[in-house]
């Protein structure tokens, strides 16, 4: 055994870095190849104008994007600080999700017509309450 | 574009001031559990002897109090820091030796539990920690491995690291050092994860020895000789006087007076001192360090009365747990003193 | 035949409403079945064991095939296990044959469903007996040769696997746990990040995030355009679904249940290893599997009968060794213990009348499950004709409510669905390809542990060659699992040169690293 050439011994102590390394070096590996084989040439033809970069050189809905984002990021910031003054029963979900569910219904919206705005808002409050109803009271799932 | 603008902002902000103004109703707090209480446990199985005994003393507490109370399988890491986050009293857990071996056993993510948080009451013991060999093992008893090891045999032992499961193990080595000085080296850990992986290691001859408990591993021992998952028992680590109050017919159909055979006095552990050493699992609640002293004792006295009645003894029973009450105070002083017994064991062994 | 006085009218009931409320929970993206059994498990005390299992059974089998409708109309996986019936569900609901595939996924089902209650029913102690002969070494090699989909499964080999080690680079994040057997020790992050990432990321709100919050960052920054919402998917008579369907599909439905109880049935290999498994073999051994990937029958059918054989599967273990199979059979345990049941190998022999209550909860609830979903296909798949801007809100509410209650109550894992759904937009933007990440993701850290296990037992790397016959059975189905993907890759490379030629397109060139193409 000891003259194996395939012999390998773990120490238990460090054992939780041993299969990282692995992956770490094939990561590199790979990585190296992408950049000859892919990204070199595509850096080329960005350069003689055939190829734009992607996210910097493409056009976007700003507003709409950057809105999803920091409307997903305010709703699950203050979930948690709202659900935190009424410990465990819900309401932090439900109240901020009723708020978030208006919010992006009406960011989606291009034209705001009364019918539409009506159902947005009957939206926003019956489908968090049915879904809070449901799984907190009914199922006493732990909501924020 | 204006008008749309004001409407969003309005319904955002509109909505928020409502909350932050019927909050502060709910912030009044004094010291009682008040609305809905969630006892977060150190475990992420639903199905394990933690969720288990939380839920037979959460149910009886919650109806005791009329309260909502809700028992989270969250896991150990987790239910930590969700403790630490809150002071009030709506958050407390249920954990058990885990807790504080863990600590002992220098695992991340465990901290000294007597000085970081408020320890409660304990709740029940699990009787079932267990060691087992396959059936068709040369060791008949422990005396057989002590023996084995002590003459330079190399016996291998499947264990989860870092906790209950070791804790035997380390008990074993220790003895070994003690009775065969130098070499207790000859007793190695296999470790390993669930149930399952540590009978697989048995299984696939890569251990002698697996730690088990009497629940999971009772009806393997009842297998025919020839099968190749048949294992014995030989060692239960629950003192004498925990079997003892079991109930008689045991488990499945292995009785009480059987289980006896594997406890002290007929199989002993010695820690040196003459004393023997002995491991039973014990269940109980952890408090924020800062929660309320009213609602500690809120909780003692409505377990207290629970406990009197008589009828949750009745189920623990059933559900093979041996019932343990104990008030905070005498849990606390109790488990720290449980605590560093082990610690001795452990530092022997650096 | 004393167990037929349990089955009455109650019993019935409880088996439909299991299986009808399972069905809306794996239904919701974010939502499972283990969630639903573990939310009614507490119910079970007070209806008894044979009713109580009633319920979860039909919870358990309603939960596994529900996950096909999100997968197949929202392209989020209602279930880690339905992950790669998105692969050709989407895109056929997208070609606007969202009815059609929903109708080949629930017969797929049906049969999965009950092929691996036959075999339960036939076989269970005599492959508990085979299970435990897969050790770490075998258990390893299952899992590597569910990664060498990875291979086939993308147009660009190289961003395939490239795509594939990140997600496995991922799962690896945070600590190498105790309860498998590791040290414990964090890895791969920071320490201010410990608090939050000492689990790592878990599986359900990645899945979600990746799949559910980045398409609809991908369509905001579109504008989330009015158009093509209502005319995406045609509904009735134009779904053209008919039974031919399946013609030739013999093959693949028994192989894919086959596969799928198989992988059920081996403890610790978790529940979606099974539908990708299933997925690799029809890739590879099917005639023509060129369309897989674009909205084949195929693909759903080896997907589909594999996740829903994985129940049956799943119960092997369980029942005869006293071991769960998968999550959901974990939870299912309790409801044994509740009642004071003890599970292992002598489980059926001692428990006679429940074991036959439970074969005939399965076969029932598989029924009622195709009953339930066949005729309410043409109703589900409306989902798609909601404005999106009343669905998209809502899908993200429902991935939060999936993503805290998975660990019953986490807030980070709330956080991980934004993480992963700007992650995951950025790797479709830069090119890399996310079902080979998610793959990864999935069987990471379960290749680690049995990987880094298998070494510490045997102390040589040739063990992965020399354990046993079935390692060799494996290595024999691993090399042509990566054969195939190479011989497909260089096919595929001369099409496109053909085509290229054809219609001096440079945006062809380079179907890699440009494959945000089709997001544009």
């Amino acid at each position: 055994m000891a003259s194996d050439p395939l012999s390998v011994s773990i120490d238990f102590e460090t054992s939780h870095l041993f299969f990282p390394h692995i992956v770490h070096w094939v990561l590199a590996g790979l990585f190296a190849l992408i950049l000859v084989t892919k990204v070199v040439p595509f850096l080329a033809a960005v350069k003689r104008g055939e190829r734009t970069l992607p996210i910097i050189g493409e056009s976007r809905d700003s507003a709409r994007f950057f809105g999803t984002l920091a409307l997903i990021s305010a709703y699950f910031y203050l979930m948690a600080v709202v659900g935190d003054l009424f410990p465990y029963t819900g309401y932090g979900f439900l109240f901020v999700s009723m708020a978030f569910v208006l919010a992006m219904s009406l960011m989606y919206l291009h034209e705001w017509t009364k019918k539409a705005l009506i159902i947005v808002v009957i939206n926003a409050i019956v489908a968090p309450t049915l879904a809070w109803f449901v799984l907190a009271k009914l199922f006493t799932i732990t909501l924020p | 574009m204006l008008t749309k603008k004001t409407l969003m902002s309005v319904s955002v902000a509109g909505l928020m001031t409502g909350l932050a103004l019927s909050s502060s109703v709910a912030m009044a707090q004094d010291a009682q559990l008040r609305g809905n209480v969630r006892v977060v446990i150190g475990s992420t199985s639903t199905g394990g002897d933690t969720y288990q005994n939380a839920s037979i003393v959460v149910d009886r507490l919650a109806e005791h109090l009329g309260l909502n109370m809700k028992v989270d399988a969250v896991g150990a890491s987790s239910a930590f820091r969700t403790l630490d986050r809150d002071s009030r009293g709506n958050t407390l857990m249920i954990f058990h030796d885990q807790s504080y071996l863990g600590y002992l056993y220098g695992v991340e993510g465990y901290d000294d539990v007597f000085e970081n948080y408020t320890v409660g009451p304990t709740i029940a013991i699990n009787p079932g920690n267990a060691y087992l060999v396959p059936m068709d093992s040369p060791y008949q008893t422990l005396d057989d491995v002590v023996e084995a090891v002590g003459n330079g045999e190399t016996v291998r032992v499947a264990i989860q690291p870092g906790g209950v499961s070791e804790i035997g193990y380390s008990a074993l080595k220790n003895a070994i050092a003690i009775e065969y000085p130098g070499q207790e080296e000859n007793l190695v850990a296999v470790n390993t994860g669930s149930q399952s992986d540590k009978n697989q290691q048995l299984f696939d001859g890569q251990a002698d020895i697996i730690n088990g408990s009497v629940q999971a591993n009772e009806q393997y021992t009842r297998l025919p000789e020839d099968d190749q998952k048949a294992m014995r028992f030989i060692w239960l680590t629950a003192r004498q006087d925990t079997i003892e109050q079991a109930p008689e017919e045991g488990l499945g159909q292995t009785s009480r007076e059987q289980l006896l055979e594997y406890v002290e006095p007929n199989v002993t552990v010695s820690m040196g001192d003459d004393e023997n050493f002995t491991f039973d699992k014990e269940f109980f609640f952890l408090y924020n360090k800062d929660m309320d002293q009213g609602i500690v004792d809120q909780i003692d006295e409505a377990l207290a009365e629970i406990y009197d009645e008589g009828e949750i003894q009745q189920a623990q029973l059933d559900a093979f747990f041996i019932p343990d009450f104990k008030p905070s105070a005498e849990a606390s002083e109790y488990l720290q003193e449980k605590m560093s017994r082990y610690e001795e064991i452990i530092s022997n062994l650096d | 035949m004393e167990f037929l006085t349990f089955i009455d009218l109650s019993f019935l009931m409880l088996v439909s409403f299991g299986t009808l409320v399972g069905i809306i929970f794996g239904a919701i993206p974010g939502m499972t079945a283990t969630m639903a059994v573990a939310v009614c498990l507490p119910l079970t005390y007070a209806l008894g064991l044979n009713h109580g299992l009633a319920l979860l059974l039909g919870l358990y089998v309603g939960g596994i095939s529900g996950g096909m409708v999100p997968a197949v109309l929202l392209n989020i996986p209602g279930t880690p296990s339905s992950i790669t019936t998105t692969f050709d569900g989407y895109p056929m609901a997208q070609k606007g044959e969202g009815e059609k595939a929903l109708r080949v996924c629930v017969i797929a089902s049906l049969v999965g469903g009950l092929v691996s209650a036959l075999v339960l029913f036939l076989f269970a102690p005599l492959l508990a007996d085979f299970s435990i002969k897969f050790s770490y070494v075998e258990k390893f090699l299952i899992i590597l040769l569910a990664l060498s989909v990875i291979a086939s499964l993308s147009s660009s080999m190289l961003i395939g696997i490239f795509s594939g080690v990140i997600g496995i680079w991922l799962s690896l994040i945070g600590d190498y746990s105790v309860s498998d057997g590791g040290n414990g020790h964090t890895r791969l992050m920071f320490d201010f990040m410990e608090p939050y990432l000492f689990e790592g990321f878990s599986l359900l709100p990645v899945l979600i995030g990746i799949f559910g919050i980045s398409t609809i960052l991908l369509e905001a920054e579109k504008g989330v355009k009015r158009d093509m919402a209502g005319e995406r998917i045609k509904i009735g008579k134009e779904g053209g679904f008919s039974l031919s369907i399946f013609k030739g599909s013999f093959t693949n439905l028994t192989r894919s249940s086959f596969i799928g109880t198989f992988v059920g049935m081996l403890p610790g290999v978790g529940g979606s290893a099974a539908s990708v498994l299933a997925y690799t073999q029809e890739k590879n051994l099917a005639k023509d599997s060129s369309q897989m990937g674009k909205g084949a029958p195929q693909g759903l059918i080896a997907s589909e009968s594999a996740n829903n054989a994985l129940t049956g599967g799943a119960l092997i273990p369980l029942l005869s060794l006293g071991i769960p199979g998968d999550s959901t059979t974990a939870v299912l345990i309790g409801a044994f213990t509740l009642q004071g049941i003890q599970v292992g190998p002598l489980f059926i022999p001692e428990n006679h009348d429940t074991w036959y209550v439970m074969m005939t909860a399965l076969v029932l609830a598989n029924f009622i499950m195709f009953g339930l979903m066949f005729f309410a296909i043409k109703h589900i798949a409306k989902v798609v004709m909601v404005p999106k801007h009343i669905l998209y809100p809502l899908i993200v509410m429902m991935c939060v409510v999936g993503a805290y209650a998975i660990n019953y109550g986490i807030m980070f894992d709330v956080w991980t669905l934004l993480i992963f759904g700007v992650l995951g937009y950025l790797i479709q933007k830069i090119g890399l390809e996310v079902a080979p990440l998610i793959i990864g993701f999935i069987l990471g850290s379960q290749a680690e542990v049995y990987f880094v296990k298998s070494l510490e037992s045997f102390g040589t790397y040739s063990i992965f060659f020399t354990k046993s016959p079935i390692a060799m059975v494996l290595w024999g189905l691993i090399a042509a699992s990566v054969l195939f993907a190479i011989v497909m890759g260089f096919k595929s490379r001369a099409r496109q040169k053909v085509e290229l030629s054809q219609m001096h397109d440079p945006s062809h060139t380079d179907s890699g690293a440009h494959h945000d193409s089709r997001n544009d």
